[in-house]
């Protein structure tokens, strides 16, 4: 199976809803593509994403593989750099579980190993 | 306050949740804690994952712990998992139907613990120490509990397999408590409910 990488910009990012960044991850991933999101989904988003997947799963659809790098910065240069709409680091990746086998992560790195 | 409460017999009341991926063990810890204070199990326990599909709860547990008397609502979460594959259960001998039927449970089931995320107010997130514990849904598991101020205790369980490293889970999650046991032999459960009685 050809595997198909889609990269999101961060500023196309910022600019939805998590509503609207759900929807694209779940629509993407129906597709078989792995999403590489360049701005990290945040616990919150996280959690409501494992939500609505577990709503459609269907026998041809097992779900999703996701891994998040983010940055732990919290000090004020970065808190500052955020809220001028800059942005620090970290990225999430995620795509189908028929097509991603595992999704390995150390603090530094993501692998993502396909079928 | 905690010597008025004790004078007057009341005692305080708190729920506990079992989080953590399928397979780690949590209702075999949910049945550990639940025989030792009221004689009775919470659930059933298999190797198949995805083996408790509803929330099962074991409510007015009274336990004394650190000279607190306290009033436990013990609530056994489904594992929380990013996909459910109703083949994986195959080899355990389940036909395609069940299977599938089994897979449509888990999914409701996922729902439902991550609904029950808000109504906790102490959790253990219960990793089974054999595995990676630095896995996404571990890490979203304790974010949003985080980001709710919910107490959390991590429970590096399977403590008695050879193959166990609770020191990479320690090592994963430094920042909190973690507490080394094993739920089907009892190891170390004792400090378990030292740690609840000083989070309550």
């Amino acid at each position: 199976m050809a595997v198909q990488i889609e990269f999101v910009s961060s500023k196309t990012l910022r600019r939805m809803t998590t509503k609207q960044r759900l929807d694209l991850v779940l629509q993407s991933v129906k597709k078989n593509t792995i999403l590489v999101l360049e701005e990290p989904l945040t616990m919150d988003e996280e959690r409501q994403l494992i939500r609505e997947t577990m709503k459609i799963i269907t026998k041809s659809f097992p779900g999703i593989e996701i891994s998040s790098l983010s940055s732990e910065e919290q000090d004020l240069r970065s808190s500052v750099i955020r809220l001028l709409g800059g942005k620090t680091s970290g990225l999430t990746v995620v795509g189908p579980a028929n097509l991603v086998k595992e999704m390995k992560k150390d603090p530094n790195k993501l692998r993502v190993l396909t079928k | 306050m905690h010597w008025i409460a004790g004078v007057f017999g009341r005692r305080k009341e708190f729920s506990l949740g079992l989080y953590g991926p399928p397979n780690s063990g949590k209702t075999t810890l949910a049945n550990r804690i639940s025989v030792d204070w009221t004689g009775e199990p919470v659930g059933i326990v298999s190797e198949i994952p995805h083996e408790t599909r509803q929330v099962q709860k074991k409510e007015k547990i009274q336990l004394s712990v650190n000279g607190k008397k306290l009033v436990m609502n013990l609530l056994d979460m489904p594992g929380i998992a990013t996909k459910v594959d109703y083949r994986e259960f195959l080899p355990f001998g389940i036909e395609v139907k069940q299977a599938q039927q089994r897979a449509k449970e888990a999914t409701k089931g996922i729902i439902e613990a991550i609904k029950w995320l808000e109504n906790v107010n102490v959790a253990l997130v219960v990793l089974d120490s054999t595995e990676d514990p630095y896995t996404q849904v571990n890490l979203t598991i304790i974010g949003n509990l985080e980001a709710r101020k919910i107490p959390i205790l991590i429970v590096a369980n399977k403590v008695d397999s050879k193959k166990a490293k609770p020191d990479r889970v320690k090592s994963a999650f430094s920042q909190y408590q973690v507490i080394e046991v094993s739920a089907l032999k009892g190891d170390n459960i004792h400090k378990l409910y030292k740690a609840i009685g000083d989070v309550v």
